[in-house]
């Protein structure tokens, strides 16, 4: 503190006016030395009390997105220095089919999930509403509970239930249907995956919903009852109207995330069966992963593509949601 | 609204709710009935639930692995050194942003904002080649560290923060109480909800996280336990009995957490204010 005190640092200064520095200066050394002013004390307190965040956000996130940027301009070598390939890389990845492809597979992948999950969660989310309230607590932690279990056991627990001998086929055998080898198909390799990201998911989006069929105002649902409207027309024309901002962030919210999804076919099937279930960032991952530096650079250039479309449209949705509370308010 | 219609309904009811609440479990107590069962029984045709003999041997065995229970215990004090620092940091940042004023506050909000829209895989590689540069591979530091300061969770803290009157805050600068005080001693005793939210997210974001320590550490002293699962699923794949069981044991932490707090939880949807 007493180090600070003798040199103004430069956003001090900044507050002040054209004259301010030099006479607050002649002021505090005429002063016992140690004496901080009020007011700097509390920009003072307050760079303390962010420092560790700048500190650690600078070093951990925004240096390495700035030194992505950097690099994603070199082709890297081990034989030689790196050399500056300006938009090369980008090109490349542009023109790759096997980008587009993961892309289609990851759009596949979301497009499986969070209808599902939207559906499942408003269905879910207007019975929990009418509940009593020791059922209702019961079942919001019931819903939530898959939501805290981990990528890797969810895997592993669905790659058991899709065994040859395992529950999955036991399940549709009761139906006549023969085993199917589900991870090992191209064609239900996909859905077989998308079925414990569901799983995963449902949950929050329930919770979320919930939340937001509770702040309708019960006289909505009262009158259209005494107008003799059934389930299916409140959910239609109350609910739904009501929920539009929530359901427009769970779904926009949903496809960000479900289209980065990797954790989960990188431990239940690493992309295969012939790339059915390669989602774009188990594609890059497994580029990190490959020792080539080519490979690396092209790769990284990928993720920050990939960062550009999807960190945009997580501002809009912010943006969106955010004044969307301002005006409701 | 008579009787006999009414009774049917509430039995619909309850059978809805035991049928949703069974489903939305059934691949939890799978995995740990599972566990139960001897290699002969674990994938056995015809297909059965429940194992004819119940025994211990998977979860005895998998206990007796020292790698296992060692990935327990340093994951476990990683996960709590973690949470506990996760909120030092977050909060200090979320009230200065939330109460103070001071010069460059714009420039510095959006330097602690932005991190929050970069999704993990745009920096993993850079961010492996800063840990390796700064010498933490194969620390418990550089499992801990790099993600203690959360954007997500400064933005939900200073929400908060926001909310909080202004009256207790005024009274106690009148009596000399520096902001130092006022925020340790005032808004944190009255953040426990928050905290437990955001505490229980940062303990589970540790817990459950894979693919940053498979990058970082290769030291077999410092595996985490979702390393330990999937290291132990391609190297044993068969061995369903013991993997069940260990899941099961990796996964009861994350579960018990949410039961003791499942107050906080279901109104932490709220305090996020996404409606």
């Amino acid at each position: 503190m007493l180090d600070t005190s003798t040199q103004p640092t430069g956003p001090v200064t900044q507050v002040t006016g054209p004259n301010g520095p030099s006479r607050r200066r002649r002021r505090r050394d005429a002063k016992v030395a140690g004496q901080v002013p009020r007011h700097l004390r509390a920009h003072l307190t307050a760079y303390l009390m962010i420092t560790p965040m700048v500190v650690l956000l600078g070093i951990f996130v925004i240096w390495p997105l700035v030194y992505a940027f950097y690099l994603s301009f070199f082709e890297m070598s081990f034989y030689k220095d790196a050399e500056f390939v300006g938009f090369d890389f980008y090109k490349f990845v542009l023109t790759d089919p096997e980008f587009y492809e993961s892309l289609l597979v990851g759009l596949k992948l979301a497009l499986m999930v969070v209808p599902t999950v939207l559906v499942l969660a408003l269905l879910l989310a207007s019975f929990l509403a009418t509940l009593s309230k020791r059922v209702a607590a019961f079942m919001k932690t019931t819903v939530y509970v898959p939501a805290v279990v981990s990528s890797v056991v969810a895997a592993i627990i669905f790659v058991f239930i899709y065994q040859d001998e395992g529950f999955a086929n036991w399940f549709i055998g009761l139906f006549g249907h023969g085993p199917v080898a589900w991870l090992n198909t191209a064609t239900t390799a996909l859905p077989a995956v998308a079925i414990p990201a569901i799983w995963l998911g449902f949950g929050v989006s329930t919770l979320i919903m919930l939340a937001g069929i509770l702040d309708i105002p019960d006289s909505y649902f009262e009158s259209a009852k005494l107008d003799g409207a059934n389930f299916w027309q409140r959910t239609r024309y109350i609910t739904i109207p009501s929920l539009r901002n929530v359901i427009l962030f769970l779904l926009v919210s949903g496809l960000t995330l479900t289209i980065q999804e990797f954790q989960l076919p990188l431990v239940m099937t690493n992309g295969g069966p012939v790339n059915a279930t390669n989602t774009p960032n188990l594609y890059i991952f497994n580029s990190f992963r490959d020792a080539t530096p080519y490979a690396t650079s092209y790769s990284l250039t990928a993720a920050l593509l990939l960062f550009l479309v999807i960190g945009t449209i997580s501002i809009v949705i912010f943006r969106v949601v955010s004044s969307e509370k301002s005006s409701d308010a | 609204m008579n009787r006999s219609w009414y009774a049917p309904r509430r039995l619909l009811t309850y059978l809805l709710v035991a049928g949703i609440a069974v489903t939305a479990l059934f691949p939890l107590a799978w995995m740990a009935i599972s566990g139960f069962k001897s290699q002969t029984e674990v994938l056995r045709t015809p297909f059965q639930f429940f194992p004819d003999v119940w025994q211990l041997d998977n979860y005895r065995l998998i206990l007796a692995d020292p790698a296992f229970v060692r990935a327990m215990v340093i994951t476990f004090a990683g996960a709590v050194i973690f949470t506990v620092a996760s909120l030092a940091v977050n909060s200090m940042a979320a009230y200065a942003f939330a109460r103070l004023e001071f010069a460059g506050k714009q420039l510095w909000w959006l330097v602690c904002i932005t991190p929050m829209f970069v999704p993990a895989m745009a920096i993993l590689l850079t961010s492996f080649v800063v840990v390796s540069k700064l010498g933490m591979l194969d620390t418990l530091a550089v499992l801990i560290i790099p993600g203690v300061a959360a954007s997500a969770q400064m933005f939900f803290l200073r929400q908060f923060y926001l909310n909080m009157p202004a009256a207790v805050e005024e009274a106690a600068l009148i009596d000399g109480a520096t902001r130092w005080q006022i925020f340790l001693q005032i808004f944190v005793p009255q953040s426990l909800g928050p905290f437990v939210v955001v505490g229980i997210a940062s303990f589970l974001g540790y817990w459950n996280s894979y693919v940053w320590p498979v990058l970082v550490v290769s030291n077999p002293d410092l595996t985490q336990i979702m390393q330990y699962l999937a290291t132990f699923r391609s190297a044993r794949g068969n061995e369903w009995g013991m993997l069940m069981a260990g899941s099961t044991l990796a996964a009861l932490p994350t579960i018990l957490l949410v039961l003791i707090f499942q107050r906080y939880i279901v109104n932490g949807v709220r305090l996020a204010g996404i409606k």
